[in-house]
């Protein structure tokens, strides 16, 4: 992959594909960052997630962990968890939420996008077999709203429900009373989300602290 | 022989100087500007040496506007979960909502507004103490120079007349209340003992360099009154008692800690309680109400936060110090980290090498604001009162309010927050009518 090397690099941008160059500033705020999660080892494995008070707070918080170790987020495999990742790995995973760059030609804002939102499908299709059934959007539907205990499985149930026939009426249009629909493949994820800016949502912006006084 | 003979007129004139110069203004309360001088030097020195550091950058800045440090690495929206997810609305519920959980776990996956307050603050430029900052490079040979010279004058001539005041102030605290405790009960006995509280106090504060600035001395708490302020580091206390006589609260411990806290008990009713009893909430509240309803004893002394946090924001108040009754006078301290860190990161660093670092820095230098007292009103309950004293500190000393428990440092989140955080959300989403 990238061939970014382990630990804080040299003062030169280090392109991770197919994303914009990150600075070398950033990537020394995430790596100080991940060796405080790691706790000064070199990879990182789900419980030291446990470490962060303010996920806690996160319904789907088991999703998210879980997209670290995802291999098809890792760019690996096409499945599988592996069971820990390493700095490098961490990046790729970060990279997914970069904001866009303003010198970025048409085709290259179609890949961010389409990266985005295939990072989104992974926290849905949870058996990786490239379709959202409605057994598990229903999934996650009752893992947001697990808090409330006055909330019925039904009513988590009928939200789910609601929420899949529309998906089909725009992915499928008209179906005939016989049609099942199986479940939301990636191109129909796609569709749905034509015309709607998600990558001004989806992405974690960082701020420029002055280096005015950092020793370089 | 003569070796031995000449060691001790070093001695000799060590200690007369050292008594001379320090312990006998303090015990009159005066100042002879010794410290004001020593600071004006080295606050010449550290803006010389930022100048070398903006010289010595190479590459040229870009006009940026200035983020503090403490509010974190990434830019936050701080848009509540209600509007954010109105605006991602499109039909009843759908995939858009996990946008919104899923930005935020990322937010905090990169950086957390808690964890980071349990290490030191980074500050924005050097003071030559290569503990500050993390990115240390070289920069020219005369600014190593200046830092080598700091060192020695750290280490080999701060350092040990440091220890000496400390050890004075130490043992004359311990001799002091142990000969006041001998007398009997009475006006003379108290008025000795603040003497003695008093002049230790400001000892030590001189084996700081300590330079501490108090502010609204017109609301300095009163007898009867409990006193309540952001904690930081176990000096904490000895700042506050250079200006005033509390009695302090506190567990037992052992080894000096233990006989100083034996000897002053003598002097002064200061509240020590053994570990079995602070188990016990009802007999701490008790003993508590019982020192706070005799309006001729000293102000208690509470730090209400339970952990030294790292003075860039105070944490949840615990409730107990707010449900014994009487009038609160709330103070807050609030550090200059520019001459010294005075946070004690305890998981990091034990008391001693925690007391090394405090003595080898420049100075300790804070503010310290005496805030109007409050009183708990008929409709608040005391986790309410406990939040508006809260308030009116962090407003004061500039610091941020985080409503966590500085019990974080060592334990996880409570299920009981994090349900309170679904249940809003789902609450919102049958607002909404999506379940029909």
């Amino acid at each position: 992959t990238g061939g970014c090397p382990e630990g804080p690099p040299g003062l030169s941008p280090c392109p991770l594909s197919p994303f914009p160059a990150v600075t070398s500033e950033q990537i020394e705020h995430l790596h100080r960052r991940f060796k405080q999660l790691s706790q000064d080892q070199l990879t990182i494995r789900k419980e030291n997630f446990d470490s962060i008070p303010d996920l806690e707070f996160n319904p789907i918080r088991g999703k998210i962990v879980h997209a670290f170790f995802d291999k098809r987020n890792l760019r690996q495999a096409s499945d599988g968890l592996a069971d820990e990742i390493n700095f490098e790995d961490f990046l790729t995973i970060m990279s997914y939420f970069r904001p866009i760059e303003m010198n970025m030609d048409e085709e290259q804002l179609d890949r961010f996008r389409k990266e985005k939102l295939k990072f989104l499908f992974h926290m849905y299709d949870s058996d990786h077999d490239g379709k959202i059934t409605l057994q598990e959007y229903r999934n996650v539907v009752e893992e947001l709203l697990s808090g409330n205990p006055h909330l019925e499985k039904e009513s988590a149930r009928s939200i789910a429900d609601g929420a899949m026939m529309e998906a089909a009426s725009i992915c499928v249009g008209q179906m005939g009373p016989d049609q099942v629909y199986e479940g939301i493949t990636f191109e129909d994820f796609l569709k749905m989300w034509q015309g709607i800016d998600i990558e001004t949502k989806m992405h974690v912006r960082f701020l420029n602290v002055d280096t005015i006084a950092h020793c370089y | 022989m003569e070796v031995v003979w000449a060691v001790g007129q070093v001695g000799a004139v060590w200690v007369a100087v050292v008594l001379g110069l320090i312990v006998l203004p303090s015990a009159l309360g005066i100042s002879l500007g010794i410290s004001e001088a020593y600071m004006w030097v080295l606050v010449k020195t550290l803006e010389w040496a930022t100048i070398r550091l903006q010289k010595g950058v190479k590459k040229p800045q870009p006009q940026m506007p200035q983020t503090p440090t403490a509010n974190g690495i990434i830019e936050r929206d701080e848009t509540p979960m209600e509007k954010e997810i109105a605006r991602l609305h499109r039909a009843d519920f759908e995939f858009s909502h996990i946008f919104y959980f899923c930005r935020k776990g990322f937010e905090a996956i990169v950086d957390d507004e808690v964890t980071q307050r349990f290490s030191s603050e980074e500050l924005l430029s050097w003071n030559l103490l290569t503990r500050t900052n993390v990115n240390f490079h070289y920069i020219s040979l005369r600014l190593t120079v200046v830092w080598v010279i700091g060192v020695i004058v750290r280490y080999c001539f701060l350092l040990p007349l440091r220890f000496t005041l400390a050890t004075i102030g130490i043992t004359s605290m311990i001799v002091g209340t142990t000969v006041v405790g001998q007398l009997p009960n009475g006006s003379v006995k108290n008025y000795l003992s603040e003497v003695v509280h008093l002049t230790c106090s400001r000892i030590l504060v001189r084996a700081l360099s300590g330079t501490i600035h108090y502010h609204n001395k017109e609301n300095r708490p009163q007898k009867g009154g409990i006193c309540v302020a952001n904690h930081t580091s176990p000096i904490d206390a000895i700042i506050l008692t250079n200006d005033g006589c509390y009695a302090m609260v506190g567990q037992v411990h052992g080894g000096l800690m233990g006989v100083i806290q034996r000897a002053t008990v003598k002097a002064c009713p200061h509240v020590w309680f053994e570990r079995s009893e602070i188990k016990d909430r009802h007999l701490v509240t008790k003993r508590l109400r019982e020192h706070v309803a005799d309006k001729s004893k000293l102000p208690i002394l509470i730090f209400p936060e339970g952990t030294c946090i790292n003075n860039t924001s105070v944490m949840m108040f615990k409730k107990g110090s707010f449900e014994i009754g009487g009038t609160i006078y709330p103070v807050a301290i609030k550090y200059d980290p520019q001459f010294g860190d005075a946070f004690w990161n305890s998981s990091k660093y034990n008391i001693v090498s925690y007391l090394l670092r405090i003595m080898t820095s420049w100075a300790i230098v804070c503010n310290v604001w005496y805030l109007p007292p409050m009183v708990r009103e008929e409709n608040e309950d005391a986790v309410q009162f406990a939040n508006r004293v809260r308030s009116a500190i962090a407003r004061q000393g500039g610091l941020t309010e985080l409503p966590w428990d500085g019990g974080l440092k060592r334990a996880k989140v409570k299920d009981t927050f994090k349900e309170e955080q679904q249940k809003n959300y789902s609450k919102m989403l049958v607002r909404n009518g999506s379940i029909g």
